[in-house]
C-alpha cells in the first residue's frame, strides 16, 4: 500500500482536473461580495476535510499503539498527525485570507475560526510532547493517550460548539445547523468538482504522510530499533 | 523574445474571460512541479529501502 502507485496518480488526475476544471466550471452567484471566490470552496474546504480523514487514520494508529505497543503503529500515528496538521494550518491561513475580503478581516472571532484555532492549538501540544520525552516507548504511549483525547477534542471545537452559535461561515445563519458548509450553496456541477478535491486533496496528504512514514522507518533501521 | 510571445498570445485563449485561464495554467503548473518533487522524493525513499 506504501508503494503502490495507482492512487498516487489518482491524486495527481483529480487535483489536476480541480485545478483546471475548478476555475471554469460554473459557479452560482450567491450575493455580490462572494462572487467568484465560492471557488475557494474546491480548495480551502478539502483542507479541512483531508485534515479530519487524517487525524481519524492517526488515531486508528494510536489506539493500535495502545492495543500491541508495535512502534511502526506510533510513526503511523505521528506521520498522519504531522500532515494533518499541515492541511489544518494551510486551512485556518487560507481561511484568514479568504475572510479578509469576504467579512472584512482577518480575524472576525466566527465560532468556527476560533474552534479550528482551538482544535489546532490542542493538537500542537501533541508536537510538543513528543519532543519533550527522549525515551521512546513512554513517548509513544503517552503522545497515543494524547493524540486520543486531542481528536475527541475536535468534536466539540469543530463539530459542535460552532453549531450553537450564529457563524459567518455558510449554513451557519441561526437554524441551519452546519457551521461549515451550507450544502444548499453548493449546485451540482460545483459538487462534480468538489467531491474529487476532496478525494484528490486527501490522497495527496496520505502520499506525503506516507513519504515521512517510510523516512522515520529508516531511521529506527538505523539506529537498530527494528 | 517578449514581444514575439505577447504578438502569439494577443488573440490566444490566454487573454479571455478576465484572463481565467492564465491563472488556471500557473495553478496547473504548480501543481504539476509539485507533483513532479514529491514523487522524486518518494523514488528516492524506494533506493534506500532496497
Amino acid at each position: 500500500m506504501l508503494r503502490a502507485k495507482w492512487w498516487k496518480i489518482l491524486s495527481f488526475v483529480l487535483l489536476l482536473y480541480t485545478c483546471t476544471y475548478g476555475f471554469i466550471v460554473q459557479v452560482p452567484k450567491l450575493d455580490d461580495r462572494m462572487q467568484q471566490s465560492i471557488r475557494n470552496f474546491f480548495f480551502h474546504v478539502p483542507m479541512w476535510f483531508g485534515m479530519m480523514i487524517l487525524l481519524l487514520v492517526s488515531l486508528i494508529y494510536a489506539v493500535k499503539y495502545l492495543r500491541n505497543a508495535n512502534p511502526i503503529h506510533d510513526i503511523y500515528s505521528y506521520s498522519f498527525a504531522s500532515m494533518g496538521l499541515v492541511y489544518g494550518t494551510l486551512g485556518i491561513i487560507t481561511g484568514a485570507v479568504w475572510a479578509n475580503y469576504q467579512w472584512g478581516s482577518p480575524w472576525v472571532g466566527d465560532p468556527k475560526q476560533n474552534g479550528a484555532a482551538i482544535a489546532l492549538l490542542i493538537y500542537f501540544a501533541y508536537f510538543v510532547l513528543r519532543g519533550s520525552l527522549v525515551d521512546m516507548e513512554k513517548r509513544a504511549r503517552l503522545s497515543a493517550v494524547y493524540n486520543i483525547f486531542s481528536f475527541f477534542m475536535l468534536f466539540p471545537t469543530l463539530w459542535i460548539l460552532p453549531r450553537l452559535t450564529e457563524s459567518l461561515h455558510p449554513g451557519g445563519q441561526g437554524s441551519e445547523g452546519n457551521p461549515g458548509i451550507n450544502g444548499k450553496d453548493m449546485t451540482a456541477s460545483m459538487r462534480t468538482v468538489f467531491y474529487p478535491a476532496v478525494i484528490g486533496w486527501t490522497l495527496l496528504g496520505v502520499w506525503i504522510a506516507t513519504i515521512n512514514i517510510r523516512i522515520q522507518i529508516l531511521k529506527l533501521k538505523k539506529e537498530g530499533f527494528l | 523574445m517578449i514581444q514575439l510571445l505577447q504578438t502569439a498570445n494577443n488573440n490566444s485563449i490566454m487573454v479571455q474571460d478576465g484572463k481565467i485561464y492564465l491563472v488556471m495554467t500557473i495553478v496547473s503548473i504548480i501543481l504539476i512541479g509539485l507533483f513532479i518533487y514529491v514523487a522524486s522524493v518518494d523514488k528516492k525513499i524506494s533506493n534506500l529501502e532496497k
